[in-house]
This record gives C-alpha cells, structure tokens and sequence, in this order.
C-alpha cells in the first residue's frame, strides 16, 4: 500500500493532487454509493481542499481510499468524501486515512475539525474520537425548494 | 473550543477556542500600525460588474416590500419580517453591495444599512465586533488569514450621514461594522458558513436574517449545491427558518474531541 496525499494550502495554486486519477477516484465514490460526479468539479473541489490523503493500492495503481477536508485554514475544517473501496474494506484503511489526516489538520494548528456522518457510519467515527452534536450542536443543511409558512 | 455560528436574537457567546501558539502559524507580514483594510483575492466570480457599487443604490425585489415598513419620525426602524424563501432561480442576481435598509434618525441623520458580499472587512473592526458579542479573543493574525481562506465573507455596515449630505460621496460618512458571516467552499460541492455575528445594538431587526439569506442566495447563484452549517441548540429554529433542516436524513454534525 503507498499512503500519498498533499497538503495544499489556500489560495491554492491551480493542481489537483499529484498522481491521483480522478477517473479513477470517481469510480470509487461511485463503488461506494455517491452520485457519479463531473470529474471537472472534482478537480476544481480538489483545487481548493485544504488537505487530502488518498491511499493507492500498488498492485493496480488505483485510489482505493480517500479522505479531503477544506475549511479556512486556522480554525475549522470539515471533511468530506471519506470513501475505501469497498473490496478493500474492514482491514482499517479508512481508519488510517482517517487518523493522518486528523493529524495533518492538526498540525497546522487546526483545532476545530468537524464533519457530517450518514447515521449508518457513526460507529465508524466514534473510535476515531468524533463525538455527534456535542453541547447539543446541531448540524444543518439548507434544503432548495423549501416554502417557509412561518 | 468550538466556533459556532452566533444567534442575532442574542448575545450568547461561542465555546471558548483553544488557541495554538503563533509558531503554528505562518502570517505574512500582518501590520499593526494602523488599521488595515483587509481585502481578500475574490475567488467566486463577480457576476454583478464592479465591486465599487456603494453610490449604486440597488434593492432586492423582495426588500422593496420591507422600506413600506418604516416609520421615518422614529430613531428605529422595524424590519417587517419577510417570509423566508429563497428562490435562486426566480430572483436577480445578488449584487455584491446593496443598501439593505435606509432610515432617518431623531437628530436628522440618516442610516443606511448596507450589505457586502466583497469582504471588505478592516480585521480590527471585526475583533471589536467580536469582543461586542462576546466572543473570545483570536489573534488577529488568524482572524485574517481565515477571512482570506473563506471563499465568501459578507459584511453588514451601517453609514451614517447628515441630511444635508446629498451626495453619496464617502466623504465625512462614519461607516461601522455591525455584522458579519463567512462560508469555507471547495468552490465545486460544499460550502459551509462560519461565525454569523451581528452588533448587539442592531439585534432584533431581522439583520441577521438578512445577512444569512443574501449569503445563501449569493452561494446558490455560484451553484454551490450543499450549504451547510453547525447550528447552537438555541439558534435551531433560527435557522429552520431560513430554510435549513437539521440531521437531514439523519446526517449528523460531528465534532473531534470538542471541548
């Protein structure tokens, strides 16, 4: 297994990450249950992450985990698209991707790192350290089309 | 040491945040001389023209129906509360600048209310801001550097001039920072906002309302399709208001190691 990855810091340079085929990755967040995405916006989405790691599988030369995060560089990140291919699950490659790039995030100084979890995977990052709705913090998302009768 | 989008119905303060030592932190040379006008590199497209758009005097459609509301011989003004829809399609574009709410004052000034989506922010003024809310002190070198990383910051300023003042020249105008919302983006999927604050001596208005529809719409309009944020128990309702649902399909917010 090779551990690659960048860390980019904002404004970024326009680069996607190096040697990453996003052909490829997209496959993966397909295997995994995600909409088939432009390839296009991924580059752009990758442009402007703050850290990413992905996790290369040596015999194919295939992405087969992924983990980004953005957010605005000293205080909070969020982390998105957390994916292991699913013929490589549950030999703790997600935990791993997990765990560096915590420690990525935290080492430029990063306190604040949040995410949003399906509730099928809580259990996946509670290990990790991630705690839901602490201080009864709730996450929210702005649902499109929404009539407001209030 | 949690950083938590603030309610503009009250003045509760956030988690206190940790803070890492300077040496974490690469800064540019960040003068403390003077107040230093902070001015990001856009990075989302400018769909309206310039961004010198103070001596242009554009409302939203739908606030036309607000100005009816106000009572001129008053020193306030009341909002009335406009229904909370957002409609990216039906409704123009976002103008980067715009006056938000105009009103004359007891001793024949003159208000103006004015919402930005450039980011203009002088660092200082948002420090004070902060410290008006409540909120714990970060070092403004920080402060700085996480406005330059946001991929939109939007302002709420108040300028005051006299009524004689017919020009709408900067001249003599005291501009005041009262309030403030930022987003973090990949520029393609996500965006989430940060630190909505507004001047508690403007609280109660519908500015923060305001604030955070202009800065959802203006998102919206740069196909951001996901907008997100973390929500304090007693600001849910404020923002199920504005059209955010809270664990949607049972998604939750979740935290490293909060403290």
């Amino acid at each position: 297994m090779l551990l690659g990855g960048t860390i980019s810091t904002p404004p970024a340079s326009l680069r996607t990450a190096e040697g990453l085929n996003l052909d490829q990755l997209n496959s993966v967040f397909v295997a995994v249950g995600f909409p088939r995405r432009d390839t296009a916006k991924i580059e752009v989405a990758l442009e402007h992450t703050d850290a990413l790691l992905w996790v290369e599988y040596e015999k194919t030369q295939r992405p087969v985990a992924f983990a980004r995060a953005t957010g605005d560089g000293v205080f909070n990140a969020i982390i998105w698209d957390v994916v292991v291919d699913p013929s490589f699950q549950s030999c703790g490659l997600g935990k791993a991707v997990m765990e560096r790039l915590i420690e990525d995030l935290q080492a430029k100084g990063i306190c604040n790192i949040a995410l949003y979890s399906e509730p099928r995977v809580l259990g996946f990052y509670r290990p990790l350290g991630f705690v839901s709705d602490p201080d009864g913090i709730r996450g929210m998302v702005f649902i499109r089309k929404q009539r407001n009768k209030k | 040491m949690l950083l938590i989008p603030t309610s503009s119905s009250s003045s509760s303060s956030s988690s206190s945040s940790s803070l890492l030592p300077q040496s974490f932190f690469n800064s540019n040379s960040y003068s403390s001389n003077h107040h230093s006008l902070f001015l990001p590199n856009l990075r989302y497209p400018i769909l309206h023209g310039s961004r010198k758009l103070k001596n242009l005097r554009l409302r939203a459609n739908f606030w036309e129906s607000i100005r009816s509301g106000f009572v001129k011989d008053n020193n306030t003004t009341q909002l009335v509360e406009p229904p909370s829809t957002i409609e990216e399609d039906t409704e123009p574009l976002v103008p980067v600048e715009f006056t938000l709410v105009e009103r004359t004052l007891q001793d024949g000034l003159i208000e103006e209310i004015i919402f930005s989506s450039g980011g203009e922010i002088d660092v200082y003024d948002l420090q004070g801001l902060c410290d008006k809310v409540g909120w714990p002190r970060r070092p403004l070198s920080k402060l700085a550097a996480a406005l330059k990383n946001s991929y939109m910051v939007a302002t709420l300023h108040s300028v005051m001039k006299s009524d004689s003042d017919s020009s709408e020249g900067d001249n003599g105008q005291k501009k005041k920072l009262i309030g403030m919302a930022r987003a973090t983006s990949d520029h393609a999927f996500n965006a989430t906002i940060w630190d909505v604050l507004v001047d508690p001596e403007y609280q109660g208005q519908g500015l923060g309302k305001a604030l955070v529809e202009k800065l959802v719409r203006a998102l919206l309009q740069r196909d951001i399709a996901n907008i997100s944020l973390f929500a304090d128990s007693q600001v849910v309702d404020f923002y199920q208001n504005l059209g955010f649902e809270a664990d949607p399909e049972g998604i939750k917010g979740m935290f490293w190691y909060p403290k």
